[in-house]
């Protein structure tokens, strides 16, 4: 069985969620009592592959809300409680969504395995991020072709690229994809030059160098919010893959030539029947998801069950070819640009 | 899906407070706090003998069991008694009986109408999974001592949680409204003793938040095991949280 650890996007969302699902007592409560409200699974659900083959899921909602980041013990509790949730029911393989990874990671919870009487096992666990990763990269490949980039002429700047995601994005862009150049920005500067090492090139820049020289810009850091990007800097066409959590590029970058597409998401070749995705603001919430829960489900899928992504820079590249081809063996795939179907200048599917 | 630490992430990680640090055992501030947790402690185990023996009077053919769990309890209360001379503290019982009074009344009124479920409730699963939580809450933050003996007894308190599940369990389908309506009863004052003892159980270090999250996991989690829907388990919940 697999599971689905996911959040609500805000406080708000949450509350709403929580009453369209029945849940009317916990919608009325204000933040501190969401802070004590314990997991919820609130969903089973059922998955048939297109090869045929059906599994059963379930998902959990980690009652946490980006509005207790600031609470370390909260947001720790919440992740941990989360997991524990998952493991007592029985789930062989969940992914970590949202932010439930990223609190992992940051507050380091490697070293909290003990929770209450439970010793959780890491290896019924993964960020799903060589899924992402693969995910990315495909949609870089994809669609940059779409809008009139050669990709074998292109400049590719990967903003996070030190991070787990990142880095696997740039080494499959180096080796596998083969672009002109990867422009290198992230915030640290040692492990920038131990990537630069690694890939045996790729130029370091800061955000504001590399902009304007980029044809494909893949975002794999979370927005700062006070980034202000000014349109008139960037290439036309500048294609831009949103692969951070949570996706708001469209709010910072829009105008003629400037696509941007939601990264990190999968379509699925037939509806799936579950509520929780009607609320994470896909534009086919029966189909669409993030590709770190399909990497769960095609886990699940294919009998692997350990924890597939785990820790920083772990991701090679025969991992994400294993999961990439379990992903179209198994009917996903990479959500592209709307081109026909929105003939506005600023194409998105966000 | 990690990706590079969002801003928010990484302040609330520099500006974390350590966790589960040590207090001083020594000072008069803990002490004086210590002397009514403790004494709470002390008294929940003596109720608890004393609700598993009377239990046993409405189910006979489970009275031998029940005196079992029940001595268990005496053996727990004999162990807190000794974290209080360790420290050299006197527990405050007469704090600790009025403490508990609202659940005592309830389980008396409960245990004089006949009602199974309702006692089961209260004794087997309210207090064994507030005390459960309260104890996995302390460990980390206890004295030497008390934490020996503290891992002791949780261990045992689960089975007494056990004990009350599986009876509920078997006979959900007559009880499940008397069930509801003993959670509506009795939950919201579990909260409010929880907020009584705040102020002092954040001087031996042990948080509200985490005590009443910690405690509503393992509530759920026992009604989970009892066989209730994730719906109404949390429906259930919020009476506590709401209420």
């Amino acid at each position: 069985m697999f599971g689905l650890i996911g959040h609500s996007t805000s406080f708000e969302e949450a509350r709403a969620k929580a009453r369209s699902l029945g849940f009317e007592e916990f919608a009325e409560g204000d933040l501190d009592v969401w802070c004590s409200a314990p997991p919820q699974l609130v969903e089973r659900l059922e998955v048939t592959s297109a090869t045929g083959k059906t599994i059963e899921g379930a998902y959990i909602d980690s009652c946490f809300v980006p509005e207790m980041l600031s609470r370390f013990k909260t947001a720790r509790r919440k992740v941990l409680s989360a997991m524990e949730l998952a493991q007592k029911n029985g789930l062989d393989i969940t992914a970590l969504g949202g932010f439930t990874s990223i609190i992992f990671e940051n507050f380091n919870l490697l070293k909290e395995q003990q929770i209450r009487s439970t010793t959780l096992e890491w290896d019924r666990f993964t960020t799903g991020n060589t899924h992402t990763a693969w995910v990315i990269c495909r949609q870089v490949e994809t669609n940059a072709p779409l809008l009139g980039i050669d990709l074998r002429q292109a400049r590719v700047a990967v903003v996070g690229a030190t991070g787990d995601i990142g880095s696997a994005v740039c080494r499959w862009l180096s080796q596998r994809t083969g672009v002109k150049e990867l422009l290198l920005v992230a915030r640290q500067p040692q492990p920038l030059l131990h990537l630069q090492q690694e890939l045996c090139g790729g130029r370091i820049l800061s955000l504001e160098e590399a902009l304007p020289e980029a044809d494909v810009v893949v975002w794999v850091a979370s927005l700062p919010q006070t980034l202000s990007i000014d349109a008139a800097n960037l290439k036309s066409p500048c294609l831009m893959i949103d692969g951070g959590y949570p996706k708001n590029l469209d709010t910072k970058a829009s105008g003629a030539g400037i696509h941007v597409l939601k990264g990190g998401i999968v379509e699925f070749f037939s509806d799936i029947t579950w509520q929780m995705m009607e609320m994470a603001e896909m534009d086919n919430p029966k189909r669409q998801m993030f590709a770190c829960f399909a990497e769960a489900i095609l886990l699940e899928f294919e009998g692997i069950h350990t924890n597939f992504s785990w820790g920083r820079n772990n991701i090679t590249l025969d991992k994400m070819d294993l999961i990439g081809a379990a992903s179209e063996r198994h009917g996903f795939r990479a959500l592209g640009l709307a081109l026909q179907s929105d003939p506005s200048p600023a194409l998105t599917t966000a | 899906m990690a990706t590079l630490a969002s801003p928010a992430v990484s302040e609330a990680t520099s500006a974390q407070q350590l966790p589960d640090q040590l207090p001083d055992f020594s000072t008069d501030a803990y002490k004086d706090a210590y002397s009514r947790i403790n004494a709470i402690v002390i008294e929940g185990e003596q109720e608890a003998h004393d609700n598993y023996i009377a239990i046993g009077t409405l189910i006979p053919d489970q009275a031998e069991e029940l005196a079992r769990l029940a001595r268990m309890e005496l053996k727990h209360m004999k162990g807190f008694t000794a974290c209080a001379n360790n420290l050299g503290v006197t527990a405050d019982m007469p704090f600790a009986k009025e403490f508990f009074a609202p659940l005592h009344g309830n389980f008396q009124k409960a245990l004089a109408e006949g009602k199974v479920t309702t006692c089961l409730l209260i004794q087997a699963i309210l207090i064994e999974a507030f005390a459960i939580s309260a104890y996995h809450i302390y460990i980390p933050v206890a004295d030497p001592f008390a934490r020996k003996i503290t891992e002791g007894v949780v261990k045992d308190e689960y089975t007494h949680l056990n004990y009350g599940q599986e009876w509920l369990k078997a006979n959900l389908e007559t009880c499940r409204e008397e069930l509801e309506q003993a959670n509506r009863d009795n939950l919201p004052l579990v909260r409010k003793m929880l907020e009584q003892v705040a102020g002092d159980a954040s001087v031996l270090h042990m948080d509200q938040e985490d005590l009443m999250a910690d405690f509503l996991t393992s509530y759920q989690e026992a009604l989970m095991d009892v066989g209730l829907t994730s719906r109404e388990i949390a429906k259930m919940a919020a009476a506590a949280l709401i209420g």
